[in-house]
């Protein structure tokens, strides 16, 4: 029963990252029908500027802010410049351009940074809260990570939900044509939706950073559980997309805890297909919608 | 009023209108008639500034629409409402009227707007907070020709409203358009393949054929012209 309670405080918080980054997935994909394969090392570039920022005797907190403001401004930088121009082309130009932009941030951070791995600070501890005269497994940190991805996730819901901004980003992503004849400029939300989405992105950077070592490819790993979190929840709701996201991590950590830490990668992959094969719309995508 | 001159559009090689031109005064129906492929919707698409025209001219009062991108030809005062009506599926009924307010200045104005709609379609009004793919299709033509007029028109461009519907409900909605046009004094431009109800409310009708304009004449001597009806029109 004790291994069970630490594996499953272990796989929310780990879960709550691969939310953070299918989080930022789907905000692009619903807007504009991209996969985007940069997004992880996107937010891999968003850290090791907080890292800079801690370097040069910045607090921590100023470092999440500005690693969270330089992924809004680097997301909607690239989606004006650079995805701007394949958008209207086929889809697999798109696609093909995210997979260069990957390839070209993984290699511009050691050029700035160096190639060594560094650590990076949490901030919170990560040794478990002390209950009566025991440790559990949750730490300060987890429960910040969780927090933190929850609060992003509401104030997305609500700028989705209750504002005017929201609601035409919506219609944008639904309906692009219908949307400019009621004067909305859908370019404009293209770029908003692409800088919410890396900076929800840069995120899930900042979270997972202490606890894995910073490196240039070390979003990668998150980059697929972030994938298949997106997909587990439809890649369409941004909801399910954090629902995803929490029972890939749950899921992964059972399966590495009772079974073999070695397998947790090919558990995602599993997953993964399983999905695909049995219900291909993810778990849930609006089902509402096909009704009709 | 709106007023077109010599409009010419085309995509790749092939010329889809040529030489166009309508005027369509503030208050009065004005019906554009013609087979599939004469160029209807491309005209109106090429109003709206979705489509680019090739030469030409589009103004609404004097003021040159000619190349203005379509979200701009909106907050001018030009609202189209697009074949089928464009309803946006997954938002709900109020999501739809809201997003049609949003590019309006008032900010207070939006939600009278948007009552006045509910007003006018008590189907509507009864459900405010259901996904707009819950609607009949009547029901959906109501909801966007609502939206459009939560955008404070002028001019109210309709792309065939009639499509698919019971005659019961196109009777309906031509006489909404007869009330839009007498009550808020709207150019209404309304193209249509069922020329017959669409001539029963127009004031004026221009019959195209291959993107030319075969005949622009009173609503009535269109209706009364035998030639024309039966090789242009169907009836």
């Amino acid at each position: 029963m004790h291994q069970f309670i630490v594996l499953t405080l272990n796989g929310l918080t780990s879960g709550a990252v691969y939310a953070a980054l299918a989080l930022a997935l789907v905000l692009i994909w619903r807007s504009t029908r991209v996969l985007n394969f940069a997004q992880g090392a996107m937010a891999m570039f968003t850290t090791y500027v907080a890292l800079s920022v801690i370097d040069r005797g910045g607090s921590y907190w100023l470092a999440v802010l500005v690693a969270l403001a330089t992924g809004f401004v680097l997301g909607g930088v690239l989606e004006r410049v650079l995805m701007r121009r394949v958008e209207s082309g086929p889809p697999l130009n798109a696609v093909i351009v995210t997979l260069g932009l990957f390839i070209f941030l993984e290699a511009l951070a050691p050029m700035i940074w160096g190639g060594t791995t560094r650590s990076f600070p949490a901030h919170f501890s990560i040794v478990g809260f002390t209950v009566g005269s025991k440790h559990i497994a949750l730490s300060p940190f987890d429960l910040y990570t969780l927090v933190a991805v929850l609060v992003v996730m509401a104030t997305l819901v609500a700028l989705f939900r209750f504002t005017d901004v929201g609601l035409r980003m919506r219609a944008a992503a639904f309906a692009p044509e219908v949307s400019r004849l009621l004067g909305v400029r859908v370019g404009r939300m293209l770029t908003l939706g692409w800088a919410l989405a890396a900076l929800v992105g840069s995120l899930s950077g900042v979270l997972i950073a202490p606890v894995v070592l910073l490196s240039p490819n070390f979003m990668d790993a998150v980059l697929v559980f972030g994938f298949t979190a997106a997909i587990l929840g439809g890649l369409d709701s941004p909801v399910g997309a954090v629902v995803g996201g929490i029972g890939l991590g749950l899921a992964l950590s059972y399966i590495g805890g009772y079974l073999s830490p070695d397998l947790e990668t090919l558990g995602a992959f599993v997953i993964l297909i399983g999905v695909l094969m049995m219900r291909p719309e993810g778990i849930f995508a609006g089902s509402a919608q096909r009704r009709v | 009023m709106l007023e077109i001159s010599g409009l010419t559009t085309a995509y790749g090689g092939i010329l889809a209108l040529d030489d166009v031109g309508l005027r369509a005064p503030e208050a009065t129906i004005t019906a554009i008639l013609g087979a599939n492929g004469a160029g209807k919707t491309t005209l109106l698409r090429t109003v709206s500034g979705l489509v680019r025209p090739r030469a030409g001219s589009i103004r609404l009062d004097g003021a040159e629409l000619t190349r203005l991108s379509a979200e701009a030809v909106a907050v001018r005062g030009v609202a189209h409402v697009p074949e089928g009506g464009g309803v946006i599926r997954e938002l709900t009924v109020d999501e739809n009227l809201r997003l049609g307010g949003l590019l309006r200045r008032d900010r207070s104005g939006r939600r009278g707007a948007a009552e006045e709609v509910y007003a006018m379609f008590p189907p509507l009004d009864d459900r405010r907070r259901n996904p707009a793919f819950t609607l009949s299709g009547g029901e959906r033509q109501m909801l966007a020709i609502g939206r459009a007029l939560m955008t404070d028109p002028q001019v109210l461009l309709l792309d065939e409203p009639s499509l698919g519907l019971a005659p019961l409900i196109v009777a309906q909605i031509m006489s909404l358009l007869q009330r839009l046009r007498d009550d808020r004094g709207l150019a209404v431009v309304l193209v249509e393949q069922n020329a017959r109800s669409a001539l029963s409310v127009a004031d004026w009708a221009i019959v195209l054929n291959l993107g030319r304009v075969v005949k622009a004449d009173e609503a009535g001597a269109v209706a009364a012209d035998e030639g024309l009806r039966h090789a242009y029109l169907g009836f």
